[in-house]
């Protein structure tokens, strides 16, 4: 039988401020156990929340990225239930009022776009970190109070494939706009999956599962291609589907049972009463607005209608956004963006990778591969020297002209200059001028090759290969 | 004892022991670093280095690594702390009888109870040690034990004292206040303790006025509200009479005295709403006391049954049942019915008070419906008018932030009884000029019992 697969995703995003949500304690990822917290990350006695309105600038900025309604209302609640990773023995969250409400996200997937809309943004608190070893359990209290974001999708997504277009999607969202590095395989963004089968076209939704924890894109796509054989198994077989909480399991590629739903729990939700509602400026708003950087889709239309590059570049650009931005920095002085593409994203970058670097780290200013660029465009240099350039460029931090110039690697292209060199060539070999007559184009490579020798390489090899043919021609 | 005489905070050091011995109001004594002005801490009141229990079991060996704000600014003005003082259990009581150190006992008559739940100060400031004491106030917890200890005792208005570092017990309706032995102390302390804390999203960014310079005690065409539910609902005739004839001089020096009757209804609905509302807030407040960062830890087969038994062993049964009601009013099937309603009549009682008070300056009543109770007295019935409206109105000031203090009014049976009076938000200084022409009346400023 055949089946609507419905996917919907909450993901939980790590902000990257500062200090925490509630507590001006600061906060670095992969610090030493319990050293960035304070007494109100541990919820000593009589500590109350303090807001913190960076986060709430960030969250704004996501939910202008989104599309979504901003509730200009800022209210929070309380989650309340024990647990020791939660200190306070409740979380302060937004059940009743998320700040974005509303939003959609476009993803492209297998030539297609397709819209994916976006139930809410909501911000909350993080909880610390347990370590069940084998006879004591440990807590690190440094995650308590990170600001986080949950994003709950509506249930428009219908494969693994567009489940993970969507995550990287909003992945690269968040990291354009500097919100977070959203590093899945670090815990900065969690993924839980919704999903559910249905007979093709019925209206009624199936038993949902959910699956949680989920530490790389990948294995979203995994988690959610596994659900769906094992689910249409199930349900072609007549048995029904369990409503129950699965983990993915890396090794085995499956799904495990965790637990059983058996009636939600009481999360005694209420708003909080040592926060009252905030209003938000229009101001505040406009601000955040004003400062948001150009965002992924933004730049892929640029790349696709005012540069021409293909789907394939615009992706492979936007898929980093450091590497997006070295290129629009780069052209504002190149004159080919397909050329300059070409030279950043496989000759500079397999130069970083050879070297274990990344473009974050690399030294050549944009400027300078820009230069490099225009040089291979106006036929200065030739490909050839242009990696040599480049590798130079890379060791000695020098910009590309000055390299060509000290290594007198200019180009030959100059007519008459070729016309001696070509003259030569063809008068020390009369047998390689018969070859060609009688068809065999082999010669004209070797006489190239000759060309080259005379030069240095640094012949134009197009202008030298069209007026070498036209000499030939007319002997 | 004064603020004026300062500096002996070494001398009350060593008056404790002995008045510790007959009252049994301290959880610790401090033994002061320097000379100041002596001043004992409810010990809610978060300090560095200090044991802070909140008179709690689960607390017994809590040390805070912080100072709650209100403490730095008294180091920063000159205040010695030379104790903490015994309370309620998480200040969720009105008589000091569940301190987990046993009950408080009241210095006019020591088989008398101090009121709650700030007892432990009200009493060391009644008995003459300290000229301030500070106490926290959810209900009338600093307002009722003053009235019982024939002191003065303020609660200003919510968010114009830091709540940051004080142990909570309902985030909503607590307040941070103070006792002394008369109104111009009282009018000091504000201008030490109040103003903005950034660590507390509630406190006030207004002004604090120079209260003290500002006292004055004419009564000319200030217009006052006698609340007639509360005197209707005494029994007491001497506590009337007392109350009237403090409402007939404040109309001779020049007062508009307005009797008010408000919805009886309503005020019947006091006790049972905040009953719910704090209880309900209490209970996730003290979700954190689970034995796990910090405090007494029981130890168990998992973290689960760590957090159990902690909580089991670290709470008295009222707390427990208070708990329990909480929960129950929180649960998300009897929510609406039940704390979302409440919330609602809380709206509504400061609604009917406010349309009243808003065009005046003060609402006056007796502060208890007579003297402190003995120790070992049954509870009174909780369902007569009496107890539901004359012995829980001053909670109208904590549904509604209003500024309200009770100072001393009479003697009942040579037992002190007080006077309340509540105004609107942020005006302190009406109720600092109200107040001092009560005292310049009764003539009962500085009044202490020595015990020692």
């Amino acid at each position: 039988m055949n089946y609507d697969v419905v996917v919907g995703l909450e993901i939980h995003l790590e902000l990257n401020t500062k200090t925490k949500m509630f507590s001006g304690a600061p906060y670095k990822f992969k610090s030493e156990a319990n050293t960035c917290i304070n007494e109100v990350d541990i919820a000593l006695p009589g500590t109350l929340p303090c807001l913190n309105k960076e986060a709430v600038k960030k969250a704004i900025s996501l939910c202008l990225a989104l599309n979504m309604n901003i509730d200009q209302l800022i209210r929070f609640d309380r989650k309340n239930y024990y647990y020791s990773d939660l200190p306070k023995g409740f979380q302060i969250t937004q059940q009743f009022h998320p700040i974005g409400s509303h939003g959609h996200l476009d993803i492209y997937v297998e030539n297609e776009y397709k819209t994916i809309r976006i139930n809410r943004v909501h911000m909350e608190e993080d909880t610390a970190k347990q370590f069940h070893l084998k006879d004591v359990s440990l807590i690190d209290y440094n995650r308590a109070g990170v600001p986080l974001l949950e994003i709950v999708s509506e249930p428009d997504l219908s494969s693994g494939k567009e489940a993970s277009a969507y995550i990287e999607k909003l992945r690269q969202t968040f990291t354009y706009l500097g919100i977070s590095l959203a590093r899945m395989e670090d815990g900065e963004m969690r993924c839980d999956v919704n999903i559910s089968l249905k007979p093709k076209g019925s209206d009624v939704f199936g038993t949902k599962v959910e699956i949680k924890n989920i530490n790389s894109i990948s294995n979203v796509k995994d988690a959610i291609d596994y659900e769906i054989k094992r689910q249409s198994e199930l349900l072609d077989k007549g048995e029904k589907i369990i409503q129950e909480t699965r983990r993915f399991d890396e090794a085995s590629m499956t799904t495990i049972s965790m637990r059983l739903k058996e009636g939600a729990v009481d999360y005694k939700y209420f708003p909080e009463p040592n926060i009252f509602p905030i209003r938000i400026p229009d101001s505040m708003i406009e601000e955040v607005r004003a400062n948001m950087p150009e965002l992924p889709d933004q730049k892929s239309k640029r790349y696709l209608h005012d540069y021409n590059l293909s789907e394939y570049d615009a992706n492979v650009l936007l898929a980093n956004k450091y590497l997006a931005n070295y290129f629009d920095e780069a052209m504002k002085i190149a004159k080919n963006p397909k050329l300059l593409c070409n030279l950043l994203t496989s000759e500079l970058i397999g130069l970083l990778t050879k070297n274990n670097s990344s473009i974050e780290d690399c030294k050549i200013a944009p400027k300078d591969l820009a230069s490099l660029s225009n040089l291979l465009e106006d036929n200065i240099i030739s490909s050839k020297q242009g990696k040599m350039v480049l590798e130079e460029m890379y060791n000695t931090l020098k910009d590309p002209e000055s390299i060509v110039k000290e290594k007198n690697m200019v180009q030959v292209s100059n007519e008459d200059e070729l016309l001696n060199i070509i003259n030569e060539v063809l008068d020390e070999n009369p047998k390689s001028i018969e070859d060609f007559k009688n068809g065999k184009d082999r010669a004209i490579g070797f006489m190239i090759g000759q060309i080259m020798k005379k030069t240095k390489g640094q012949a134009n090899p197009k202008l030298a290969n069209d007026l070498l043919t036209k000499k030939l021609m007319e002997r | 004892m004064k603020l004026e005489n300062t500096s002996t905070a070494i001398k009350a050091y060593e008056k404790l022991a002995e008045v510790n011995s007959k009252l049994n109001c301290l959880v610790t004594s401090v033994k002061p670093a320097k000379e100041g002005i002596p001043i004992v801490l409810k010990d809610n009141v978060s300090t560095a280095g200090i044991l802070t229990t909140a008179s709690c079991r689960i607390l017994e060996n809590y040390i805070p690594v912080y100072n709650a704000h209100i403490v730095d600014k008294l180091n920063e003005n000159g205040f010695a702390c030379i104790g903490k003082a015994s309370m309620d259990e998480l200040a969720m009581g009105g008589t000091n009888l569940t301190a987990v150190t046993g009950p408080c006992k009241n210095p006019y008559d020591l088989n008398r109870i101090s009121g709650g739940s700030s007892g432990g100060s009200a009493v060391l400031v009644a008995s003459g040690v300290v000229p301030v004491s500070i106490g926290s106030d959810t209900g009338d917890s600093i307002r009722k034990p003053a009235s019982f200890n024939g002191i003065v005792g303020v609660k200003p208005t919510y968010g114009r004292i830091s709540r940051y570092g004080i142990i909570p017990y309902a985030s909503s309706l607590d307040h941070v206040g103070y006792f002394t032995t008369c109104v111009k102390d009282a009018a000091k302390m504000l201008e030490v303790l109040a103003g903005r804390d950034d660590r507390d999203m509630t406190s006030s960014y207004k002004e604090v006025l120079p209260y003290s310079s500002l006292l004055n005690s004419d009564m000319n065409g200030k217009k006052i509200l006698v609340f007639k539910n509360v005197t209707d609902a005494i029994s007491n005739k001497e506590v009337i009479n007392e109350f009237n004839c403090i409402v007939n001089s404040l109309k001779e020096k020049g007062a508009i005295i307005k009797e008010v009757y408000f919805d009886e209804t309503l005020m019947k609905a006091i006790l049972p709403t905040y009953y719910i509302i704090a209880n309900a807030e209490a209970t996730t407040n003290h979700s954190n006391l689970d034995g796990i960062s910090f405090g007494r830890r029981v130890d168990g087969d998992s973290v689960d049954e760590i957090m159990m038994k902690s909580r089991t062993e670290g709470f008295g049964p009222w707390i427990k049942k208070r708990f329990v009601v909480g929960s129950y009013a929180l649960f998300e099937e009897n929510q609406d019915r039940i704390f979302r309603k409440a919330q609602k009549i809380r709206r509504m009682i400061v609604d009917e008070v406010m349309k009243e008070l808003k065009d005046a300056d003060a609402l006056m009543a007796p502060a208890a419906p007579g003297k402190a109770p003995l120790i070992n007295e049954s509870s009174s019935d909780e369902l007569t008018d009496e107890y539901l409206i004359a012995d829980n109105h001053m909670a109208i000031g904590n549904f509604g932030g209003l500024p309200s203090m009770t100072l001393p009014m009479g003697y009942v049976d040579n037992m002190p009884i007080g006077v309340n009076i509540t105004c609107n938000r942020f005006k302190e200084e009406d109720m600092f000029n109200i107040a001092l022409a009560i005292e310049n009346i009764t003539g009962l400023a500085d009044k202490t019992k020595e015990v020692f």
